[in-house]
């Protein structure tokens, strides 16, 4: 697992610093800005100044100019150097010698007066990056005395060191870092972190220093990187507590140091570079003779013993796109996010969204469809960076253009899928539900025509189910776009869909017109007539209806009509004159009737002229069947049901006009009987009925349904006019009339009327009007029946008159007894039924001695239903 | 992404100590990854950031090849919970808790929760041979009888079948409940006042998932009290507390997933 995170540029090359002196090797360096200073083992300090170059390509390289070099005098290796720029002096440790040097001029500074510059038997020390006292114009200093098991704290000023600590160790100490108050320390057989203000200790973990060179290297803030047993790198905070996992060096580690988020080692001939995010080894370059690593100032600087070499990190960005080249999605998500808190956070959400949206095409690419809408939601994914691989997905009209530089290496789906047509098609069905989910977030925001037009697309070429209600619901759809695609796929219907959608609805019935007509070929709907047929009785634009209307009842009228009589009757819908209608469907017969049937009988809209027009039709329809041959006599019966229906029920309809319509024909004798009826010529009627159809059956249905909504004494007048017609017809001599019936038929209907109708007929008369020689046999159910009632009615009205009297007794004892006390009447006391006073003496007086004007009980006696007679007990004072 | 978690802060720690070969890198991969896959032998340590509720534990696990035994004072710095793991079927993997790792929970806190816990018990225990969970990531709920049946048995390739023959089991529960009693005694602990031996003692098989969950969220149930404790702490503190002020964030910074 590879990554290139560094590169190795020389800085200081041989020739520069040694020429051909063989035996001088490099000892330590130091670099302060641009300065480099190189301390060498013939006592020697050399100054550079380095300067960072970038080639018209990029590629970075240094050019190291020498300033001053300068023998220190001590014919001893220069073991370490340190520079306080602040004080412009360079802290020297030769030959156990602790001296300042001036920056500039490598001259040694002289002791002031009153304190030394120079500190004696040293064999290590560091500087503290993080002093507790903050003092600019002075450095902090840990020095590791040779003689004494002993820390000491200097304070280092422009010409003077001073000692301001000494703190003992158990052991003998051999390397040390300082942060704060925090002394990280080497010793001999262990690590250990000393508070030197406090003198708190804290064991960090065994190490044998004398084995191997311990490494005290401070990383940030209280927290070092040490090497510890087994060729490992561990981290310890202040409270000698670990919160990272190790990194895993060799065992022979001279230097270490952390450019963030890698931790870089050097060893004899290797530098490594390991993550402090996954602790994994990421590169390994190889650097023979390694002597010295160092970070300053965040710059890696590494030496050989002859030459300086810087290790410049490549930027993070090109990190990662090595990563995600190699398709490391993972990994460098994790170097992303890493290296959260060393960018400005505007650029790393910028560049964090660019290597999710990455990362999401990559494993887009894998088919790993889960995990890459994943990352392209977190990514804010331009969704149309994904449409646009599809190809014609986006319109026409889209402005998108992919983003610079591209985010994944695609040209477009077939070259992803390479020809796999499998692939593809998992592709698609990604897009599709991918789309689906996000087409109504804020993720199609600004291009919602695009997302919703591709959708449509994708709906049309995989026969999706949801193409329709895509097209159904709100929607962005490009009309343009979408007419080519769907036709393409033979969606007729939803592409009618669409124009209705888009306001044209003549388009969209036009197409599905051609459709249903079998002119256009989709399957979409097998009712497809019927939908345009519910489509226009519900269109709101009429002049359309009126236009398609005759197609869709020239294909089937009983359908058709429900454009009409399926129109729902809501504010938003202009409304359809009936008229206009019936108008219209003059040439459709048919559905013309269903309408007028519609109108008056569903509707019951009184109106005479559609009663008439329904009833005129019924009549033309059954005369039609009539004139038909051979006639179809269920057809016949229902119409003619029908007809005799409208006949009964409606009163609106112009009798005489039907009666004229009808006047000629004998097959339309009941209908004519009826038509008579409502004009009140129940003699005519009877007639027909009785002579013309001698249909007995209907001369009595025809006596009770005309009588229906009247009194009984009309019933009773149309009874006795039926036994009229049925004694006149059988009296001899008569008869003729009847064809070909006997008088003795007429004469078994008036018996059977008489015995069954009884109750309605008025007995004394009809006995006057039988003829002498009926025999009592035959009448007898009539009689019995007309006797009963006759003696029931005599003594109901006994009971009645009974109850009468004793109510009236009743009263007069009630009179009697009221009579005794006096009814006063005064001008005050109102009437207890209109509650105005009374003006004159006259009242009179209810039961239980109220009194009330005389108009006032008259006037509610005659609104009285009850036939009481209150005036009878009036009772005048 | 656990890799990621790992830049969150810690509020609690928990430490696997034993022997090298035992099993802690296992347990922890079955407990985290929810499978047994193969190991090299940890170098150094590691460790994995677990979310539970609002919280983040950490769980170290470390080395047990003796040359990283100097780095497991460190690692116990301020543990809130350790687990002594040993070897079901190797007495010394026992012996060596007591001997050697015993002392470096010294530097744990003082109210460091200790569970010891004989791994690889599917090798010595038909019941902990059943598969507790599937390869697959989810799983939830009590399982059922049928899908403990129905699941596979242990490969062939392992030195035990089911109907095989069981390797001797060198170590007893009741060996472990000594220990564990040992222990109290040496953190000078009332075996009363401390949790009791039945309820710290487990056998698990990393193999199988047998007791995995069980052990882990048990400590992290008893580790809470630790974790408040110390938020408290923090928040009583008059001292600043550097550690808050690095780039890493606030302690209460919450994930981002
Ligand atoms: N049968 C069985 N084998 C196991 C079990 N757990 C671990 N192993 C095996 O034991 C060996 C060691 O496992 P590791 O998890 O690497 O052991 P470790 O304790 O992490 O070892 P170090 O990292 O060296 O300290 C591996 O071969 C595992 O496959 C278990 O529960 N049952
Ligand atoms: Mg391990």
């Amino acid at each position: 697992m590879s990554v290139k995170a560094f590169e190795l540029v020389p800085a200081v090359e041989r020739d520069l610093l040694m020429g051909d002196k063989a035996r001088i090797n490099i000892e330590c360096i130091e670099c302060c800005g641009k300065h480099l200073y190189v301390g060498t083992n013939d006592c020697f300090i050399h100054h550079f100044l380095l300067d960072e170059v970038t080639s018209a390509k990029g590629k970075l390289s240094y050019s190291a100019q020498k300033l001053l070099h300068k023998y220190l005098g001590l014919k001893k290796p220069v073991a370490e150097l340190r520079a306080a720029s602040a004080l412009e002096r360079l802290i020297v440790l030769c030959d156990g010698v602790v001296f300042l040097v001036d920056m500039v001029t490598l001259e040694t500074v002289p002791s002031a007066a009153g304190g030394g510059a120079k500190i004696r038997g040293v064999i290590a020390f560091c500087i503290n990056e993080n002093p507790v006292n903050g003092d600019p114009f002075c450095v902090e200093m840990g020095v590791l005395s040779s003689k004494r098991r002993t820390v000491q704290i200097f304070m280092v000023y422009e010409d003077r060191v001073q000692l301001v600590k000494e703190v003992s160790t158990p052991e003998q100490p051999c390397a040390v870092s300082l942060d704060g108050y925090f002394l990280c320390l080497a010793l001999a057989t262990q690590y250990m972190i000393l508070n030197y203000n406090t003198g708190a200790h804290q064991d960090l973990f065994p190490y044998n220093s004398e084995e191997r060179r311990p490494i005290v290297k401070r990383i940030g803030r209280e927290e070092f990187l040490l090497a510890a047993p087994g060729g490992l790198g561990m981290f310890a905070n202040a409270e000698g507590v670990s919160q990272r996992a190790p990194v895993n060096w060799s065992e022979s580690v001279i230097g270490a140091a952390v450019c963030f988020p890698y931790v870089v080692a050097l060893d004899e001939s290797f530098i490594t570079i390991h993550s402090m995010l996954d602790q994994q080894l990421k590169q390994t370059l190889s650097f023979r003779d390694g002597h010295i690593l160092q970070d300053f100032e965040g710059k890696v600087i590494l030496a050989s013993t002859k030459a300086v070499y810087v290790l410049v990190p490549l930027p993070l960005e090109r990190q990662i796109q090595d990563l995600l080249v190699s398709h490391r999605v993972e990994e460098a998500l994790i170097l992303t996010e890493g290296a959260q808190r060393n960018i400005p956070k505007e650029k790393f959400q910028i560049l964090h969204k660019r290597i999710l949206q990455q990362a999401g095409f990559i494993q887009f690419g894998q088919l790993q469809f889960l995990e890459a809408k994943e990352h392209f939601r977190k990514g804010q994914l331009d969704v149309r960076e994904l449409i646009s691989l599809y190809p014609l997905l986006l319109p026409a009209s889209s402005s998108f253009t992919r983003c610079h530089p591209p985010l994944h290496e695609f040209a477009d789906l077939n070259h992803l899928a390479q020809g796999d047509q499998e692939k593809v098609l998992r592709c698609k069905k990604f897009l599709i539900s991918y789309l689906g989910e996000v087409r109504s977030t804020e993720v199609a925001n600004g291009c919602r025509e695009d997302v919703d037009t591709a959708l449509l697309k994708l709906y049309a070429e995989q026969d999706h189910d949801s193409l329709l209600d895509l097209l159904a619901t709100d929607n962005s759809c490009l009309l343009a776009d979408s007419v080519p695609w769907l036709e393409k796929y033979h969606k007729y219907f939803a592409l009618g869909l669409l124009y209705h959608y888009n306001g044209q609805d003549s388009s969209a019935l036009q197409l599905w017109i051609r459709v249903a007509d079998g002119d256009l070929q989709d399957s979409t709907r097998s009712d497809l007539y019927e939908y345009i047929v519910d489509f226009l009785s519900s269109c709101s634009n009429l002049d359309l209806v009126w236009k398609y209307a005759d197609w869709a009842l020239r294909k089937d009228p009983t359908i058709g009509v429900c454009i009409f009589t399926k129109r729902p009757a809501t504010k938003e819908l202009p409304e359809l004159n009936p008229d206009d209608v019936i108008g219209y469907l003059g040439k459709h017969k048919q559905a013309l009737l269903l309408y007028l049937e519609h109108l008056v009988l569903d509707r019951q809209i009184q109106k005479e002229t559609f009663h008439t027009h329904l009833a005129v039709l019924y009549v033309e329809r059954v005369l039609s069947l009539l004139s038909e041959s051979p006639t179809d006599d269920e057809q016949l019966t229902k119409a003619r049901e029908r007809l005799q229906a409208m006949l009964r029920e409606s009163n609106l309809y112009r009798v005489q006009y039907l009666l004229g319509k009808m006047e000629n024909c004998e097959h339309l004798l009941l209908e004519r009987a009826t038509l008579h009826g409502k004009l009140e010529e129940n003699e005519k009627a009877l007639h027909i009925l009785v002579h013309k159809l001698r249909d007995f059956p209907s001369a009595e249905a025809f006596c009770i349904w005309a009588s229906s909504r009247r009194d009984s004494a009309y019933r009773q007048q149309l009874f006795h006019l039926l036994l009229g017609v049925y004694l006149d017809g059988s009296l001899p001599g008569q008869s003729q009339i009847a064809a070909g019936g006997g008088s003795g038929e007429l004469e078994m209907a008036a018996v059977d009327l008489l015995n069954r109708h009884g109750e309605v007929f008025d007995a004394v008369r009809v006995l006057r009007m039988l003829p002498e020689g009926w025999s009592l046999q035959l009448l007898r159910p009539f009689l019995g029946r007309a006797v009963r009632a006759s003696m029931h009615a005599c003594r109901t009205s006994q009971i009645a008159l009974g109850l009468a009297h004793s109510e009236n007794l009743q009263l007069l004892h009630d009179r009697l007894k009221e009579r005794k006390k006096p009814v006063v009447v005064s001008a005050k006391k109102g009437c207890h039924l209109c509650h105005n006073t009374f003006s004159e003496p006259d009242v009179v007086c209810l039961p239980g001695g109220v009194p009330v004007h005389t108009h006032c009980v008259a006037q509610r006696v005659r609104d009285s239903p009850t036939k009481r007679q209150l005036t009878n007990r009036s009772n005048h004072t | 992404m656990p890799e990621v978690s790992k830049l969150r802060k810690p509020d609690v720690k928990i430490v696997l100590l034993g022997d090298m070969n035992v099993g802690k890198t296992s347990l922890l991969h079955r407990y985290t990854e929810r499978r047994f896959k193969d190991t090299v032998s940890t170098v150094g340590g590691a460790f994995f950031l677990k979310q539970w509720g609002p919280y983040n534990i950490s769980i170290w696990d470390t080395a047990g090849r003796e040359q990283f035994h100097g780095l497991g004072s460190m690692y116990c710095r301020g543990a809130a919970a350790v687990i002594l793991t040993y070897d079901v079927t190797n007495w010394q993997s026992l012996a060596e808790l007591e001997e050697r790792f015993l002392s470096l929970t010294d530097t744990a806190n003082h109210d460091c929760i200790y569970a010891v816990v004989g791994n690889k018990a599917d090798l010595t225990d038909p019941k902990a041979q059943v598969h507790q969970d599937s390869d697959s990531v989810s799983e939830e709920g009590p399982r059922t009888e049928s899908q403990v049946l129905s699941a596979c048995p242990t490969p062939p390739a392992s030195p035990v079948s089911l109907s095989g023959l069981m390797l001797h089991k060198q170590v007893t529960h009741e060996d472990a409940v000594a220990l564990y009693g040992r222990l109290l005694r040496y953190k000078g602990l009332d075996e009363k006042a401390s949790l009791p031996a039945d309820k710290m003692c487990f056998e698990t098989s990393a193999k199988t998932g047998y007791n995995v969950d069980t052990l882990f969220e048990t400590l992290f149930d008893l580790v809470l009290p630790s974790i408040l404790r110390k938020r408290n702490e923090n928040k009583e503190s008059p001292t600043v507390d550097l550690e808050d002020c690095r780039g890493t964030g606030k302690k209460t910074r919450s994930s981002c997933c």
